[in-house]
């Protein structure tokens, strides 16, 4: 028989069935979180003792019934998953205050339409002052995190346009100056600036448009590996890089714009120059 | 001066080997003035290029002041080429961020000679060229003429005894070309040792030995009367 | 040959304004951003260090592992306290009891959150305005933060009444406070309602009056007995059934749990942002190398050394990039204000916490990345140079 070491009373998840336990060995169930499993080394069938005292104090034995996987929280995702689940009953006792008996702190309702739920919550907030009831799709403080979070990820993304775009417009200028004495020529044949504008801004776009598509290979290909090493990092389930349809699409939209402004600029320093200075006269 | 005793050059291309030397020995005495004349692909380029220790011979030895350049080490190799001897090519390749001035003095700061030395050599290196008031141009403002001499400058800043031109008057006109090998007359009078490798015959016609080559050899010979 | 090589480095650097000036801004942007990276790494754990330094406390009792600002109560906390405070290496104990209550606002009830202690002991906030009266009551004497005094418009001498959340009881218990001053509390979210009161107000507002009973312990060390590390000894040779922490646990918790997606995404960043850097720098020196092949052959062809011109290409890289990198400092420290205001209205984030700290190690890291960053963007480029057949190139050019 084991004494979990700590205490967990907030990480008790107790449930009502309406058939609890009736195992003939009279120890009443508990699923232990896999992450606790491990953690203890626990085994199905073995007993362990739960306090909410730090002393041992007024234990209570379950038998550990099975193991399950938390459902992956992103707002705890770097919090070990040290969690049980009892049958609401034999939650007696192990409330972290409060009198004796079975506190509930939460209740999950499931509607007959699912519609209804912000009226719900505000008819059951209404009738039970100091209750706090909430549509479970109603914005809260993790949608504001994310938010936040996609706020900052953007403002990078600026900066890393900004820095790669004074790169590509470097890169840009020196390539189409070493093929200045080519635009010279052409012009004396009688190409139209207009005419080598639109060429150069065909190539940017090109060279743009590939680096992008590229960059999104790229970022698509190691996105597995970006998810691998975080969820072995944190031990959860949750995906942390995922490359959408809408990402590619913004990407995209990002970068050939900068690659046609570094080849519009790169054409003009080119072209502003007299012809004939270009071929050397 | 420099003696190149039956060297060979053999390329390696995907398409098979070009022999681009087949057997060549030349000597070249201190203030000679030899021309190196021949068709397009004789192998002129390839044979100034081994004199100068730019390239090593497949086969045989180039002997500079009595040592063989073809063994020496890379390090030891451009030292030679610094303080030994001075290169002209067709292209100039001037530093084109470099002044005039900047450009001369390069080989004389890589040598290690102090600032008022270096000032005071540059100074009448590009005056003996004359260009002592072009010293802050860079090589776009200067014409072809000028820029080869600028080159010219920079090939003898460290006096070497023996200077090597690849086709110096190559990319430049009539007039301008008759220029460059005034002074190259000048140079050698002045006691340094000229190989040059030309097509135009009337600057062939300027050096005391003008050596004749077609296919990788050395075919002809004949000195100036 | 070094002092050469960064002389024609340099005059090459200067002549080439347009590249130069696009080739050090692109490295300025990206080197700001490498440099925020860097102080996001320690940024949060520095002011948070800095936060609970600034309690006046270094060392803290709790009952459970699993939570380290409140977890389950500590019983008979009477006695544990008296236990502790005999403890030559103990200067002073402060007990918190943590609870809830709503205060009726101007259009609604707020959620207010409220902390009780010992008044005659250290107390973990700083005094604004007021006084926190060691007796008193009824009415109990009330601290507010700020943001209470501006939401139910009180000031000293304001009286109110908070409507006890925290108990089992169905219906809420009233308190009738008043306010006895204003103080700014540690750790305290922007949009945050915090007060505190006596032990025994809270404990009554959570209608337990007579319970012995504490969510933490707070101590603060004698720095002369041994600091906070002999405390924390004492504290657990003392109390062997509780959880003691000192400030560095703390912090190295929450570093490793709390903030350790900041410190994850700022290593990852950085190393995104590093290899980027180095492959711009590295594209921009091999095209600008590949474009003068010519000049490099002629160089050579001159007598310069292989050593010597592959010592230019790597001043090239080095002056590029300590130009940038040197200029990325200012430029990443304005940036860092601008992210920093965006993360911090992440919420439950204290106020005055702050994502970006400077610091020398920073700083340091910064400077060495950048050199590391010049070399191995410079390690292709000098390769072409190294390899750059003299002969075959000169040949090239004049027939190109």
């Amino acid at each position: 028989m084991r004494r979990l070491s700590f205490v967990i009373p907030a990480l008790v998840t107790a449930w009502s069935t309406l058939g609890s336990s009736s195992s003939p060995a009279l120890l009443p169930d508990a699923l232990v979180s896999r992450q606790l499993f491990e953690r203890e080394h626990l085994s199905v069938g073995e007993t362990v003792e739960l306090s909410r005292s730090a002393s041992g104090g007024a234990a209570k034995h379950f038998r550990i019934a099975g193991v399950y996987e938390p459902t992956p929280d992103p707002m705890r995702f770097a919090q070990e998953r040290l969690e049980l689940r009892v049958h609401l009953p034999d939650a007696e006792g192990l409330a972290a205050s409060g009198p004796p008996g079975v506190p509930v702190t939460g209740i999950n309702v499931q509607l007959r339409d699912a519609a209804d739920a912000a009226g719900f919550a505000s008819d059951v907030e209404r009738r039970l002052p100091g209750v706090t009831a909430r549509s479970t799709s109603a914005s809260d403080d993790r949608v504001a995190t994310f938010t936040v979070l996609d706020r900052f990820h953007l403002a990078i993304a600026i900066v890393t346009l900004l820095g790669s775009g004074a790169f590509l417009l470097a890169l840009m200028v020196m390539l189409v100056d070493e093929r200045r004495e080519t635009v010279a020529t052409l012009r004396l044949i009688g190409l139209t600036r207009a005419r080598l504008v639109t060429q150069i801004l065909i190539e940017g776009a090109l060279i743009a448009g590939a680096g992008a598509a590229f960059g999104i290979v790229f970022a698509a290909a190691a996105e597995p590996a970006f998810n691998r090493f975080f969820q072995w990092r944190y031990d959860t389930a949750l995906v942390f890089v995922r490359v959408t349809p809408a990402i590619a699409i913004r990407s995209v939209a990002f970068a050939v714009p900068v690659g046609l402004a570094a080849s519009a600029v790169a054409g003009w320093t080119v072209l502003r120059r007299r012809t004939l200075l270009q071929v050397g006269r | 001066m420099v003696a190149a005793r039956d060297i060979s050059r053999v390329f390696e291309m995907p398409a098979g080997p070009v022999h681009a030397l087949r057997r060549v020995s030349l000597a070249v005495d201190a203030a000679e003035y030899v021309s190196v004349v021949g068709p397009s692909g004789c192998g002129k380029s390839t044979l100034l290029h081994l004199l100068g220790g730019i390239d090593v011979p497949t086969t045989g030895s180039v002997m500079v002041d009595g040592v063989d350049v073809g063994s020496l080490p890379d390090n030891a190799r451009s030292a030679v080429r610094l303080k030994r001897i001075g290169l002209v090519f067709q292209r100039f390749f001037l530093l084109p961020m470099l002044t005039a001035w900047e450009n001369v003095e390069l080989p004389l700061a890589e040598s290690g000679v102090g600032r008022a030395e270096r000032r005071r050599r540059t100074k009448d290196l590009l005056e003996y060229v004359g260009l002592a008031e072009r010293a802050d141009h860079r090589p776009a403002q200067l014409s072809g003429g000028e820029m080869q001499r600028v080159a010219i400058a920079r090939a003898l800043a460290n006096r070497p005894a023996l200077l090597l031109a690849d086709e110096p008057t190559g990319e430049l006109d009539q007039a301008t070309g008759a220029q460059i090998v005034a002074l190259f007359d000048r140079l050698n009078a002045d006691g340094t040792a000229l190989v040059v490798v030309t097509h135009d015959a009337a600057v062939a016609s300027r050096a005391g030995r003008t050596i004749q080559m077609r296919d990788g050899s050395i075919v002809g010979e004949s000195h100036r009367s | 040959m070094i002092r050469r090589a960064i002389a024609l480095a340099w005059l090459r650097v200067r002549r080439e304004k347009g590249r130069t000036i696009l080739g050090v801004a692109g490295i300025t942007a990206i080197g700001a951003l490498l440099f925020d990276m860097l102080l996001l790494g320690n940024g949060l754990l520095v002011s948070f260090r800095e936060r609970l330094d600034r309690s006046g406390f270094d060392v803290r009792v709790i009952a459970s592992e699993s939570a380290v600002i409140a977890g389950p109560p500590i019983e008979r906390v009477t006695a544990k306290t008296a236990i502790l405070r005999r403890a030559p290496s103990i200067a002073a104990v402060q007990r918190v009891r943590l609870g809830s209550a709503d205060v009726e606002g101007v259009q609604a009830a707020h959620h207010v959150t409220v902390a009780g202690v010992d008044p005659d002991a250290l107390v973990p906030w700083s005094m604004i305005d007021g006084t926190f009266p060691s007796v008193g009551g009824p009415p109990a004497a009330i601290v507010i933060n700020r943001n209470m005094s501006r939401v139910f418009h009180l000031m000293v001498g304001s009286r109110l009444v908070l409507e006890g959340r925290c108990g089992a009881a169905l219906h809420p218990l009233p308190l009738q406070a008043q306010v006895s001053g204003i103080a700014a509390f540690q750790n305290d979210a922007t949009d945050a309602l915090t007060a505190a009161s006596s032990y025994a107000a809270v404990a009554a507002l959570c209608g337990e009056s007579d319970s012995d009973r504490a969510d933490m312990l707070l101590i603060r060390s004698n720095a002369a007995a041994g600091g906070a590390d002999a405390a924390a000894a004492a504290a657990r040779a003392a109390l062997p059934d509780l959880h003691v922490l000192t400030n560095e646990q703390i912090v190295e918790r929450f570093s490793r749990i709390e903030f350790s997606y900041f410190r994850q995404l700022s290593s990852v960043l950085t190393a995104v942002t590093l290899f980027f850097g180095l492959l711009l720098v590295a594209v921009l020196l091999t095209v600008s190398v590949n474009q003068q092949l010519g000049e490099m052959a002629a160089l050579r062809a001159l007598g310069l050394s292989r050593g010597r011109v592959m010592a230019g290409v790597l001043c090239e890289s080095a002056l590029l990039i300590g130009i940038g990198g040197t200029a990325a400092i200012p430029i990443g420290g304005m940036l860092s204000i601008w992210l920093d205001h965006i993360l911090r209205s992440l919420p439950g984030i204290p106020a005055d916490a702050r994502f970006f700290v400077f610091t020398a190690r920073a700083l340091a890291i910064h400077a060495a990345l950048l050199v590391a960053g010049a070399v191995l963007a410079a390690l292709y480029p000098m390769r072409l140079v190294a390899v750059l057949p003299i002969a075959e190139t000169l040949r090239r050019e004049v027939v190109s």
